[in-house]
């Protein structure tokens, strides 16, 4: 069963959805922002995009070839370590159901050592290895214009790896043009995309506090307990963080009722010791996302 | 951070359970699957969470089982 927003968040989209037409002309509304994407990307001779099928470059990834078709638009996957088989299996999957050119190529952060250590500008280092090769693919290819699918709402969130993209020019039309990522999926939701209702997905390395080497190891440990946990039927937000020895398991507030229940505790242990844990904890606060950042740097 | 009086605020609020200090993360264990069961209580939650801030913990955590001694303390076995 494939992960879905709680309760909560899907009335925020219908909201965002609902917005676009109680209050025309009052606001820029969701539809509007989507016409002036189709402006922003018909001015570019063409188009190449970093694409992991997530919820925003999904979505750009669909109007971009509406507007520029086949010829002038091109989605390119930059496989990871760092993120999940199954990341990649949706994405060619969501891919082949739209009609959507894409290019996966190899990308080896896992290789420089400022990256391995994790420090607290990880991202810089990961997305300057993603950019440096989508250049090099533009450039062999005669691609004009490198964008990523970044929303306005990340411009307010700690992302040093936006410094790498504003490095290597590429651009970002739904943060400049203001899109919020409930907009997002609500306009995704019109167009059929499935990705409307997913949960964000960031990479594993996330999991992993800052300062505690990030090892391929490591990585598949994050990845074997989530998908075992999602297997148990854990729809919506979820997180194992790696604490060494201990796993910190973050569900959606909403659910740790059920997940905490004695009944259930059994099943949650279990998958997440296979997936080579001593200890299992569930965190008390439920899913946040950056955790981590609070937490600063940690031994492992 | 205060391990200790981390956990003597907690017994003081009828919550039995030892504290392990990693940095800013507490990491609650109670002793059985029942005490785990109470967590389901939102209040309580919240309560655990108020305690753990107020004693330097940014981030607490409820210990499940440990692999070297708590599984008998599971339901199911």
């Amino acid at each position: 069963m494939e992960p879905v927003l709680t309760e909560a968040a899907r009335a925020d989209v219908a909201t965002a959805a609902d917005s676009s037409a109680v209050s025309p002309g009052t606001t820029t509304t969701a539809h509007e922002k989507e016409q002036s994407l189709v402006a922003w990307l018909a001015a570019r001779p063409s188009v190449i995009l970093g694409f992991s099928g997530g919820v925003d470059s999904a979505y750009l990834a669909c109007v971009a070839l509406d507007v520029l078709g086949t010829a002038r638009f091109l989605a390119v996957i930059g496989r990871s370590p760092s993120y999940p088989d199954a990341q990649w299996d949706a994405a060619r999957a969501l891919a082949a159901q739209f009609g959507i050119p894409v290019l996966e190529v190899d990308t080896h952060e896992m290789l420089d050592p400022n990256y391995v250590a994790n420090p607290s500008n990880r991202c810089y280092f990961c997305k300057t290895e993603l950019w440096s090769v989508l250049r090099a693919v533009a450039d062999e290819r005669g691609f004009h214009t490198i964008v990523d699918g970044s929303n306005a709402d990340d411009t307010h969130d700690w992302r040093p790896g936006r410094q790498a993209a504003r490095e290597h020019a590429v651009e970002s039309p739904l943060a400049e043009l203001g899109f919020t990522k409930e907009e997002i999926r609500a306009l995704s939701r019109t167009r059929g995309l499935p990705t409307w209702s997913q949960p964000s997905s960031p990479c594993l390395s996330s999991r992993l506090p800052y300062g505690s080497a990030v090892t391929i190891e490591r990585l598949e440990q994050v990845e074997r307990a989530e998908r075992a946990l999602r297997a148990l039927g854990i729809a919506g937000d979820l997180r194992v963080r790696h604490h060494g020895d201990l796993a910190r398991v973050e569900l959606a507030a909403g659910s740790l009722d059920t997940w905490l229940a004695a009944a259930n505790l059994r099943s949650l242990v279990r998958a997440v010791r296979g997936a080579g844990f001593d200890r299992v904890s569930v965190d008390l606060k439920g899913f946040r996302s950056g955790s981590l950042n609070v937490l600063g740097a940690a031994g492992a | 951070m205060s391990a200790p009086s981390f956990a003597a605020a907690l017994a003081a609020h009828g919550v039995d359970a030892r504290v392990e200090a990693r940095d800013a993360l507490a990491i609650i264990t109670v002793p059985n699957a029942d005490a785990a069961d109470r967590m389901r209580d939102a209040d309580l939650r919240r309560t655990v969470v108020a305690l753990a801030a107020q004693h330097g913990f940014k981030t607490v955590a409820i210990e499940l089982a440990r692999a070297t001694d708590d599984r008998a303390a599971l339901p199911g076995d």
